[in-house]
């Protein structure tokens, strides 16, 4: 696998110089990454699903601890670690009733024994289904027949031994093109995310609002273009986004599609939000507890949205949803970025020098990238699935992650 | 002091008789030992009418949590008397006449049997890092164990008198119904499945019943785990009451050398701070202790609050020791996250609206000197904090936001 192993480290490398910008690129970019790891994976006789999960828990590793901050590429991994897992279920689930009851005890990946006679297909598959949700209540006892049951006798066993091989391999093959062709579904919704979203945005903006935003993002414009295309009149403000200044380039684009736009800078943003109906932002991340990791400033916006009773509305593309709960996100999950962005080197060079005052300069500069919005501040998360409450995020992860791979780590017995 | 004055064991049997003055001498007013296999109306339920001023669940976290110095247990065990068994008859210093009295003194369970489920029970309960709902999980599963049963229906009417029966032992114990009536919904549930032999549907019951035993202490492990991110370097921690779950996970991150502060509230009249902070000073923690009304003074300077919960109701609100609320109402007010660490077997299917939709858990209060006769003493020992002020739950399911919680309870119930 020397052909792979080179392209995940060009990935890692980029990733640590932070070449790759956004989270849609990264993601796609990790989703390609890890279907070209499964598609060479060789798979074992046994236990293919857990050497699929091994493999890509040991490449996501890589990728995770190279950029930490862009959670998109760990929660792109986690995606394709609970594919691999759901595919490999339903896949044994269906071989399970096809072999009838007398398939050996090679399953134990899931720790299923299937040697109770009475228990039907349905419910075992049934029970093996909950193993794989998130623990629940009803889980909580819940355990898979086990040696308690009197096991099979060994005779049948033996017959179901020369059965089940070439059913391994049929099915190693299958469970491999059924996770590749899960990861293509993958890319694809992460590619057309944009327009997923915009459909939504006649239900929302309606006939004569105002509505701000703030900084640039892609989803934002895609979904205030889908309304204006769908012959909504309204206006926008739009806040700069000190100091990349995006805001600018977003006032162009949408003034080029026909929107009434008007500029204004961040610390105004307090002075025009009572004139305003709606905001919609963007976000880099959604967190678990339904918090959102977002450009620096749409913290303020927030805050000024909830004074003034303004509904607060984040649309982001599922692969932007992390199952991870925000611990001290100011300091973790941030960025600081080059102080340039802010002051010209030219003018302050002799404060920011080194040299000088002992080695440790009296001006410093602080270019934090991202801020954390807290649950209780928004309205309304708008995906690709539809709109949501914060509260029901839990929901959305439940559905797109499994709780195994919270740690993206690689178990050295598996 | 309260503590050091037999006025806690004398307070309990005055109530039975009528009410008279504090300071009594034991001797003269002791009721005649209550003869044992005899009906004596009140030890057929070991917890007495419900005017009885004490909950039992309180009497039970006093024995196992309560400053006991050793001139207390002398007067304890004088106040008993010898050979006479106080209804729940458990005190810490004569575990040997307290084994006779609960033998002698409970009848419960159905009259006449050699075995009782209230036996069983206490034995567990005894254990002081045994939670209740666990010890009747297991007293539960004894029942099974030593059923006469044949068929699933008539160990399932077995099963709810049991049940009923410990759920009576205490009527304000929310943790203890809600493991008794998780148990009973996984009977229900397991006699849906097609076992044809009912002796293993029967050993298959038992085995969980003991599995329960281990989650709880594995639950507890988990939580610690789970909360170990959000405790960070230099953090201040406030906790109140005593919760084992919540010094499991201090303990925890103690272990793994975190730096990190303790505020620990007095806990009148329980006195939970004293044990909390003396557990916590042998860990080398830094602790301060703080009465009750000082919270919201040092609020300021708490990263974070820390409480564990006697239940957790469907609106994912808590049931605590009494302050909770103010804390969280507090905190909440300074924007301070408050954390609760509960095992899921905690969850009840209780709505309460308001502070007295509770039932009531009475406990007496020792201001040091007599109170006028016409002073009321508000003498509750719990409240009701809402799951607005609530901002995560630790559970063994995972980490979950109060909405969760009613999620949970619905899919478990449905």
């Amino acid at each position: 696998m020397p052909d792979v192993q080179a392209l995940v480290n060009d990935f890692v490398l980029k990733l640590k110089r932070r070449k790759i910008e956004g989270s849609h690129a990264s993601a796609r970019h990790t989703a390609e990454l890890l279907r070209s790891v499964i598609s060479q994976q060789r798979m074992p006789h046994t236990n293919q699903a857990g050497a699929l999960i091994d493999a890509v828990k040991a490449v996501g590793e890589q990728l995770i601890a190279a950029n930490p901050v862009e959670l998109a590429v760990g929660n792109i991994v986690r995606r394709v670690l609970h594919i691999i897992r759901e595919e490999d279920l339903s896949s044994t689930a269906t071989a399970i009733e096809g072999l009838g009851l007398s398939a050996g005890s090679d399953d134990d990946d899931e720790g299923q024994h299937v040697d109770h006679p009475a228990l039907s297909a349905a419910a075992l598959a049934a029970a093996a289904r909950s193993t794989l949700r998130a623990p629940s209540l009803q889980t909580l006892l819940e355990d898979i027949p086990r040696s308690a049951v009197t096991p099979q006798p060994p005779s049948s066993g033996g017959d179901s031994e020369g059965k089940s091989k070439s059913d391994k391999n049929l099915r190693s093959r299958k469970l491999k093109h059924d996770v590749i062709e899960a990861i293509n579904e993958l890319i694809q919704d992460i590619d057309t995310c944009h327009e997923q979203v915009s459909e939504q945005a006649v239900e929302h903006i309606h006939q004569n609002e105002v509505i701000l935003t703030f900084g640039r993002s892609r989803t934002v414009k895609e979904f205030l273009c889908a309304a204006k295309e769908k012959n909504r009149s309204f206006r926008v403000f739009v806040a700069e986004g000190a100091p990349r200044y995006q805001g600018h380039v977003l006032a162009k684009e949408l003034v080029g599609k026909g929107i009434q736009t008007t500029v204004i800078t961040d610390s105004a943003v307090f002075a025009m939000i009572s004139r305003v109906n709606m905001v919609i932002v963007g976000a880099h991340a959604i967190m678990a507890n339904g918090g959102v990791i977002a450009p620096v400033g749409i913290n303020m916006v927030a805050l000024a949205a909830q004074r003034h009773a303004v509904p607060f509305v984040v649309v982001a593309g599922s692969h932007k949803l992390c199952p991870l709960y925000p611990h001290n996100p100011e300091v973790l999950l941030n960025d600081l970025k080059s102080p340039s962005d802010l002051l010209d080197f030219g003018e302050f060079s002799d404060c920011m020098d080194f040299g000088s005052h002992g080695g440790s300069p009296l001006l410093h500069v602080v270019n934090p990238a991202f801020d954390y919005v807290p649950p209780k501040l928004v309205s309304l998360f708008i995906t690709d699935t539809g709109g949501h409450n914060p509260s029901y995020v839990y929901r959305l992860i439940a559905d797109y992650y499994s709780a195994d791979d919270l740690v993206v780590k690689r178990r050295s017995t598996s | 002091m309260w503590l050091r004055s037999a006025s806690f064991v004398l307070d309990k049997r005055l109530q039975q008789q009528e009410p008279s003055s504090f300071f009594h001498d034991p001797r003269d007013s002791a009721q005649p030992p209550p003869p044992s296999p005899s009906v004596d109306p009140m030890d057929q339920n070991p917890d007495p009418n419900p005017n009885h001023g004490i909950s039992a669940y309180y009497q039970t976290r006093a024995e196992h949590h309560a400053v006991v110095s050793s001139d207390w247990l002398a007067q304890a065990q004088a106040a008993i008397g010898r050979g006479a068994a106080p209804p729940s008859g458990c005190w810490p210093s004569a575990a040997a006449s307290s084994a006779v009295a609960a033998r002698t003194g409970s009848v419960g369970g159905g009259g006449g049997k050699p075995f009782s489920v209230i036996d069983e029970f206490n034995y567990w309960r005894k254990k002081p890092d045994l939670a209740e709902a666990v010890a009747a999980i297991m007293a539960l599963a004894a029942v099974i164990r030593s059923s006469e049963a044949t068929t699933m229906m008539e160990l399932e009417i077995e099963l709810k008198k049991a049940s009923d029966t410990l759920k009576s032992w205490d009527t304000t114990s929310i943790s203890l119904s809600a493991g008794c009536d998780l148990f009973m919904r996984y009977v229900t549930r397991t006699s849906a499945l097609e076992y044809e032999d009912f002796d293993a549907a029967k050993l298959r019951l038992i085995e969980r019943g003991e599995k329960f035993g281990e989650i709880s202490l594995k639950a507890r492990r988990t939580i610690a785990m789970l909360g170990q991110d959000f405790i960070f370097d230099s953090c201040t921690i406030l906790v109140h009451g005593f919760s084992r779950v919540v010094f499991e996970v201090l303990k925890l991150a103690a272990s793994n050398r975190k730096l990190f502060r303790v505020l620990c509230t007095e806990g009148r009249p329980d006195r939970t701070g004293l044990r909390f902070s003396n557990e916590l000073a042998a860990l080398g923690v830094p602790v301060k202790l703080l009465i009750d009304s000082a919270v919201a003074y040092s609020m300021d300077e708490v990263d974070m609050v820390f409480v564990g919960a006697d239940g957790v109701v469907e609106s994912g609100g808590i049931i605590n020791m009494m302050g909770t609320y103010q804390i969280a109402l507090v905190a909440h007010s300074m924007n301070k996250p408050v954390y609760v660490a509960a095992e899921s077997y905690k969850f009840a299917r209780l709505y309460p609206l308001d502070q007295k939709d509770l039932a009531p858990a009475l406990r007496p209060i020792d201001f040091g000197v007599p109170i006028p006769s016409g002073v009321e003493v508000e003498t509750s020992a719990r409240d009701y904090t809402p799951p607005q002020y609530l901002t995560l739950l630790f559970t063994d399911l995972g980490v979950l936001t109060p909405s969760v919680v009613s999620d949970e309870l619905i899919q478990l119930y449905l």
